[in-house]
């Protein structure tokens, strides 16, 4: 295991996620508005990535073209990988959405699923079921050497323009003044409506937004990996709307931490060997302890009425806390029937068995430290971290932007 | 008296209910109307249909002569409609400058590109909002000052909500503002204040239609008062004539007590 190693995984990850949080961030922004999943954003995508591919071939460019043809095309490609997915995801909204609106949360579900589905069989009819390639590029394996690192420009191409969109899509959400109308819009449509907001403008707009993001998204892709499916969006657009739900649906920041979680946890997952990896369920079990040692007995302290506070009833608290498990073996062994008790008690019991197998999983991993696990597993690594993330956190890492309706 | 807003036999009715049965009445300028009636009588259904969000069946609404009877709810209050909600409807998750500010939304023009690329325009325009906010949040001294302003809307008062939807339904400067109980479940200390604050801004010119229960309010701030039951007016004139009026003291208090008075 060697730093370049960790050096490049970490690029490969960090690029991976980064893509993912193009695509999350049309499904967040819909879900925040709406209240509902475009499941077809996820072809959006593929056409933006397909209009950027045949661009570039038709475009006629290859390795020896000169720079500046080659930068023209791709200024191009990206001019078509913008405004086709945007006209798309206007008219999907305008056709198959806004007449849905207000019904029963299911009914624009089944219509989303219907979208997504035409929408990868007409990629079919006119593009053809074979994948697309486009030719090799000086611009796609260009490397440059980061602290003797071979790392290739084109990710830190992704890495450098999703992290600027995503400055520039907050930015646009948080301070201007349709950015003001879509938040309103969000939380009380129809008290948006009576303060002037036209809202099937401003939801046409989220839409608009959205699929410009998925559009850049697909060009990138190509570009990166060469070639693109039919029904590559599938596949990524339900790894982006995991990302969503990961960083917390409807949060626009949430969206992109989710994806670099997951996209983080797919390369690290199959790439590093178990002894790197070990570290990190390390420092998972390290943030355990401190959330049942210090932060839940805090919060419990800080809920003591000022005249029962002494400095012996906090210290009993602390114990309570500290030896939660010990306390639940002593009582479940002398067989208590004390109903609190048994209840903390459970709880004490499952805090410690899950210590204890956080604790096994790092001691299997670190006596096996040069195995790496095999490519195959990758989906349930990523699988596995997701549940174990959201069974602690069920609003997601960063939580829902929930409205709070009062 | 020229009348701002003029509702011609409006009727509109939900399935074989009709919740306003050929109402008409006027708004004169720069006065202070009050609609009364127990509850289920319509007051708010006819609020819901001056604001766009309901069409009526029947009938025609005007705003300066101009019909706004059917119109988008944005578009009604591009006219210059604005209103407060009985059950509040603040935007919870943002701040108090914020609120006011969405108010703003259709006496303002940024573009999109414009507003991200910061045009002097933009800056212009922003600043000009921001004066403007801090003008009508002045107006409830005390209440919305320094960095209350940047706190999240779901952080106020109960009191202090209600005095922030009067502040934004004020943002777009509306020729008509419907204020729909304004001070329900206030204290009386409270509501005193909120009946000072609508006089105050009648004698800035503007025009006020108010649905309220609290008659002490109503007696204290309206030129005018409408009693509605079951959709239908069945009083109209000053205070003092619609409260002594037997049909309104029976609606509601029922028929022996409108025989005692009687």
């Amino acid at each position: 295991m060697s730093f370049d190693h960790i050096m490049s995984v970490t690029i490969g990850g960090l690029t991976v996620g980064m893509i993912y949080a193009l695509i999350a961030l049309g499904y967040t922004m819909v879900y925040g508005v709406l209240k509902f999943i475009n499941f077809a954003h996820g072809e959006v995508f593929t056409v933006g990535g397909y209009v950027a591919a045949f661009t570039l071939l038709a475009l006629g460019i290859d390795q020896n073209s000169p720079w500046t043809l080659v930068a023209g095309a791709v200024a191009l490609a990206l001019l078509a990988a913008v405004l086709v997915p945007m006209a798309l995801g206007f008219v999907i909204e305008r056709i198959a959405y806004r007449p849905l609106r207000g019904r029963s949360r299911i009914i624009p579900l089944l219509s989303a699923i219907g979208v997504s589905i035409v929408l990868q069989q007409l990629i079919i009819i006119i593009f053809g079921p074979k994948p697309v390639t486009i030719p090799t590029l000086a611009i796609s394996s260009a490397a440059v050497s980061f602290f003797g690192v071979n790392i290739r420009v084109l990710a830190l191409v992704i890495i450098a323009v999703s992290a600027a969109l995503m400055i520039g899509l907050t930015y646009l959400v948080k301070s201007t003044r349709i950015g003001k109308a879509m938040r309103a819009t969000s939380q009380d449509m129809e008290a948006a409506e009576m303060m002037g907001i036209d809202t099937n403008r401003t939801i046409a707009f989220t839409f608009l937004v959205g699929s410009a993001l998925a559009g850049i998204g697909g060009l990138l892709v190509v570009m990166y990996y060469g070639s693109l499916k039919y029904d590559a969006g599938f596949l990524y657009g339900l790894k982006a709307f995991t990302s969503a739900v990961l960083g917390g649906i409807g949060n626009i920041p949430g969206a992109v931490v989710g994806a670099i979680v997951l996209g983080m946890t797919e390369t690290y997952g199959v790439s590093v060997d178990l002894g790197f990896l070990a570290w990190f369920v390390v420092a998972g079990l390290a943030l355990g302890l401190y959330v049942q040692m210090v932060k839940a007995p805090q919060r419990r302290l800080a809920h003591i009425a000022d005249e029962r506070r002494t400095a012996e009833y906090e210290r009993s608290i602390m114990n309570v806390y500290r030896l939660a498990p010990y306390h639940g073996i002593k009582t479940l062994l002398a067989e208590r029937t004390d109903a609190l008790l048994s209840v903390s008690a459970a709880h004490g019991v499952r805090l410690m068995a899950g210590n204890v197998f956080l604790a096994v999983v790092a001691a299997v991993m670190f006596a096996n430290a040069s195995m790496r696990i095999d490519t195959r597993w990758q989906p349930v690594i990523a699988f596995a971290v997701l549940m174990v993330i959201l069974m602690f956190r069920p609003s997601g890492i960063l939580g829902e932007a929930v409205t709070e309706k009062v | 008296m020229s009348a701002i807003l003029e509702l011609q036999g409006v009727s509109m009715s939900f399935g074989g209910l009709r919740a306003v049965d050929s109402l008409s009445f006027t708004v004169g300028e720069n006065e202070i109307v009050s609609i009364i009636g127990p509850n289920g009588s319509g007051k708010t259904t006819t609020f819901n249909l001056i604001s766009g969000l309901y069409e009526p069946d029947s009938g025609d609404i005007l705003l300066k002569d101009e019909s706004v009877a059917g119109l988008r709810p944005d578009l009604v209050h591009d006219k210059g409609i604005s209103r407060t909600f009985q059950s509040l409807r603040l935007f919870t998750n943002m701040s108090v400058l914020e609120n006011v500010l969405v108010g703003m939304h259709s006496v303002t023009s940024a573009g999109t590109i414009a507003s991200m690329l910061r045009l002097p325009s933009v800056r212009r325009e922003e600043k000009a909002m921001y004066d403007k906010a801090q003008e009508i949040l002045g107006m409830f001294p005390g209440r919305f000052s320094g960095p209350r302003q940047h706190q999240p809307a779901y952080s106020l008062s109960y009191a202090n909500r209600r005095r922030l939807e009067i502040a934004r339904a004020l943002a777009s400067d509306p020729v008509l503002l419907l204020l729909d109980e304004p001070v329900a479940g206030m204290n009386p200390a409270e509501s005193h204040e909120v009946m000072e604050q609508i006089k105050m801004l009648r004698d800035t010119g503007y025009t006020i239609l108010m649905i309220e229960h609290d008659m002490h309010v109503v007696e204290g701030v309206s030129d005018r008062v409408i009693a509605m039951d079951h959709g239908v007016k069945i009083a109209e004139g000053t205070y003092d004539r619609v409260a002594n009026d037997p049909q309104v003291v029976e609606a509601y208090l029922g028929k022996r007590a409108a025989n005692a008075t009687a």
